[in-house]
């Protein structure tokens, strides 16, 4: 009984009639939006050569930072002959730069999952 | 107007015949005010709502599948504008532990007037936490059609059922008085 008698009260509810200058209204606003200028599309055209130099930037700077680095490893290797206890990270060659890459891998991993609990322990 | 005119006007409105909007929004206007209304309870918000869920129809009609009927399309649009504002600036309300019966519903004249009772009611729909409030509006707006509930919510029906007998729950748990008190026709 109760469940009725509140489906009764809560389905008669008082209807409203929209006001005489409702759909003016909408017809307005739709029309305001139909006359209003299309979003400017992004301009492909010019970006993409500024993109293409960006891309060969980027490309130049890996080239120029990965000869340098195997420059250094040279320099280590020379070092390393000198004083071998620095072991792997100074034997030059990929060996070195896949330890010393590992490292930096190791280095980052735990620095974002430190970040991330000090922010999970904070929210 | 029949669904054929609703998909015909869709199409010409799509065709850059923004005119024929219009036919949609003389339509479905008093529907999509009613459903703001019962939202806030507030008159000329209720219009703005609409207003706003109307110009959203019409940017977005384009992605109308018509596998759904437009009237299913176009309440689903408009609820979830109706929630998201109703969440950013609530409606006037308030909570349903603040609702107050009647301190003595049996007044001198034979009881509180069926017409109080039913606002007092609906007021405390108002007043529930957000979930179950949104389930029994739009089940009660669909005439008690909990697929169409739960079509207009985007939520599996289970969900819809399981909050609309929540709600009405707190409902009675609130009002016991008020809901035990027969009506007056009954008296």
């Amino acid at each position: 009984m109760e469940d009725a008698e509140l489906d009764r009260i809560l389905s008669n509810h008082d209807e409203i009639q929209p006001s005489s200058g409702f759909v003016a209204a909408v017809m307005e606003a739709v029309e305001r939006e139909a006359a209003a200028p299309a979003p400017i599309p992004f301009p492909w055209r010019r970006a993409l050569p500024l993109f293409c130099l960006g891309a060969i930037a980027l490309v130049s700077l890996i080239v120029i930072a990965g000869t340098a680095v195997i420059r250094a490893g040279n320099v280590m290797t020379r070092f390393t002959a000198v004083a071998p206890e620095t072991g792997l990270f100074a034997a030059g060659g990929i060996g070195s730069a896949l330890a010393w890459t590992g490292l930096a891998l190791v280095v980052a991993f735990i620095s974002v999952m430190a970040s991330m609990r000090m922010v999970g322990s904070r929210g | 107007m029949s669904a054929s005119d609703d998909q015909a006007a869709v199409e010409r409105v799509l065709a850059g015949d923004i005119s024929a909007f219009e036919q949609i929004v003389r339509r479905w206007q008093t529907p999509l005010v009613n459903l703001a209304y019962r939202f806030c309870r507030d008159r000329g918000r209720a219009e703005e709502m609409a207003q706003e869920a109307f110009l959203r129809a019409y940017r977005g009609l384009g992605q109308w599948r018509k596998d759904a009927a437009f009237s299913t399309w176009l309440f689903a649009l408009a609820t979830n504008f109706y929630r998201s504002e109703l969440r950013r600036i609530p409606a006037g309300t308030v909570s349903i532990d603040d609702v107050r019966e009647p301190a003595d519903p049996r007044t001198l004249d034979g009881g509180l007037e069926e017409q109080d009772r039913d606002e007092a009611v609906r007021r405390a729909v108002l007043g529930l936490p957000v979930r179950y409030r949104e389930a029994l509006i739009l089940f009660y707006f669909h005439e008690m059609d909990v697929p169409a509930a739960a079509r207009s919510l985007g939520l599996p029906e289970g969900t819809v059922k399981a909050r609309l007998f929540r709600g009405r729950e707190l409902l009675r748990n609130k009002l016991p008085q008020v809901l035990a008190m027969p009506s007056l026709k009954e008296a």
